[in-house]
């Protein structure tokens, strides 16, 4: 399987505060690969990197082996807060992307309302982001991201905010998003629910400065079911994995 | 409508302590309602007020779009900045608190008796309080919105016109609007002052001089008529029809 990101003995510090230690990383083609670990060990941060936000001090990040410069239309990151533009309509909002790279107002109509389909905001096109639920603003802004075809995903903890029926809800769709358009998802959580259930592979970073700790291949076969005892366990795996390194510092 | 009420209530009582006192003072000190009516028709009438609001209106635009178009591009340039954001806060809080009437000696030596001194006042005027709004205005842009726009493969131009801009517009009319209050205040006193020889506020003026009361209470009217009217007719219609999304928050959907 070809590698899509690799991450190359990356450090990284803001100021004093040292976030990243020698971390690295590779995501393969079509892989979904989620990041857990506590507050503050700068996996934002990493995800950020790939994303063309930041850059590391040390260490490489490539993608398609060329080096991040900066972002790019094949990585599109869902932002944590939905960050829909208030004074755009939904259709506007979604269209943003196609309308940055000068597609033509009757193509990108035609795209958008294809992609608002898929995500069932089909009839929202109109409808400014204070109209809408939190479910649908995330929906709008995943709408947002798939409309540029992207390669890949960056997901930074973008359930958060949603309520767990919803964010359930939520997860099957990206599954079968991905399952129909094969992107590579990179994942930044620290719901590990969340992570046993959509990854095929989690890895654990420490407690700031962020390192590996642990590295785990989800080999379940997939649709799963949220209630599998091999889940659960691997949960309770995870989460000690998490304590322990939280413990040692 | 409730609005449009506190305006009339708000109207009545004014005019109500100003009857109510006219009937205790002699005429010639404070002139009745009907008597500045009076007076103020015949003002219409004859031309004589219309040809005065003709140099003002002059002197309000130029002045107004020149100082509202400064103060809104340095401020949006001093909000992406920030060693010109400093500096320009600097700036407007040593000179903001002098009352652009006060140069009015200075600019007469510079630009002679005319229009240009008064057009300067209001420019001053109109600057600062616009210039600040927009600043403030442009540091507050979110952060998360200027990167998602990067992600998505916006140039710094397209950062520029798409985020930057709807996102301080709110800010440039609030800024509009209060430095639309401000010139217009400093361009009546600046044709009372400034030497000028037409205008709203040297018709003022000079009534005063001739101890016309009437004629000093209907130039009072014609002035706070033709501010609220622009602000309510002009100002409050481009807010809406700029920020209409602001308006369309009323339906929350599950």
């Amino acid at each position: 399987m070809a590698s899509t990101v690799q991450i190359q003995n990356v450090s990284k510090r803001f100021g004093r505060l040292e976030v990243l230690s020698d971390v690295s990383l590779t995501v393969n083609a079509g892989e979904f690969v989620a990041i857990v670990g506590p507050s503050g060990c700068g996996k934002s941060t990493l995800l950020r990197m790939v994303a063309g936000l930041e850059r590391p001090d040390e260490g490489q990040v490539r993608y398609k082996e060329r080096p991040v410069t900066g972002p790019g239309p094949d990585r599109t990151l869902l932002f944590q807060e939905h960050a829909l533009y208030p004074w755009r309509t939904v259709a506007e909002n979604v269209g943003f992307g196609l309308e940055l790279a000068g597609v033509p107002a009757g193509e990108r109509r035609h795209r958008v309302d294809a992609v608002l389909d898929l995500v069932g905001l089909k009839g929202f096109e109109a409808y400014y982001p204070s109209q809408l639920s939190g479910g649908m603003r995330q929906r709008a802004s995943v709408a947002r991201a798939l409309v540029v075809n992207p390669e890949m995903l960056l997901l930074d903890e973008p359930y958060g905010a949603l309520d767990a029926m919803t964010r359930a809800a939520m997860q099957d769709e990206l599954l079968a998003f991905q399952a129909e358009l094969g992107q590579t998802m990179l994942l930044i959580t620290h719901d590990m629910e969340e992570a046993v259930y959509l990854a095929d592979r989690i890895v654990v970073l420490s407690h700031r400065p962020g390192q590996i700790v642990q590295e785990v291949q989800v080999d379940l076969p997939r649709p799963r079911n949220r209630g599998d005892i091999r889940l659960v366990r691997l949960r309770e795996h995870l989460l000690t994995a998490l304590h322990t390194t939280h413990a040692s510092l | 409508m409730k609005r449009q009420a506190a305006y009339l209530a708000a109207l009545a009582s004014i005019l109500l302590v100003w009857q109510v006192a006219s009937l205790f003072l002699p005429p010639f000190f404070l002139p009745g309602i009907p008597r500045t009516i009076e007076r103020l028709v015949t003002g219409l009438k004859s031309g004589e007020l219309i040809i005065q609001i003709a140099p003002s209106f002059l002197r309000l635009g130029v002045g107004y779009a020149l100082g509202a178009l400064l103060g809104g591009f340095l401020g949006l340039l001093a909000g992406l900045s920030r060693s010109f954001g400093r500096y320009l806060r600097a700036l407007i809080s040593l000179l903001q608190s002098v009352p652009p009437i006060t140069w009015i000696p200075f600019l007469i030596l510079l630009f002679d008796f005319g229009n240009i001194p008064v057009m300067v006042v209001v420019a001053l005027a109109t600057f600062f309080p616009m210039a600040l709004s927009v600043l403030n205005g442009t540091e507050g842009v979110s952060r998360t919105h200027i990167e998602l726009a990067r992600v998505m493969g916006a140039s710094r131009w397209q950062v520029l016109t798409k985020v930057y801009l709807p996102e301080v517009m709110p800010s440039g009319i609030t800024g509009a609007q209060v430095s639309f209050g401000n010139a217009y205040r400093n361009l009546i006193a600046g044709e009372m002052v400034s030497g000028a020889s037409a205008g709203l506020g040297w018709t003022i003026s000079y009534a005063g001089e001739i101890a016309d009361m009437a004629g000093v209470l209907a130039g009072i009217l014609v002035v706070g008529a033709s501010a609220a009217l622009i602000d309510n007719l002009l100002l409050e219609r481009v807010k809406h029809r700029l920020l209409h999304w602001r308006s369309a928050g009323g339906e929350q959907r599950g």
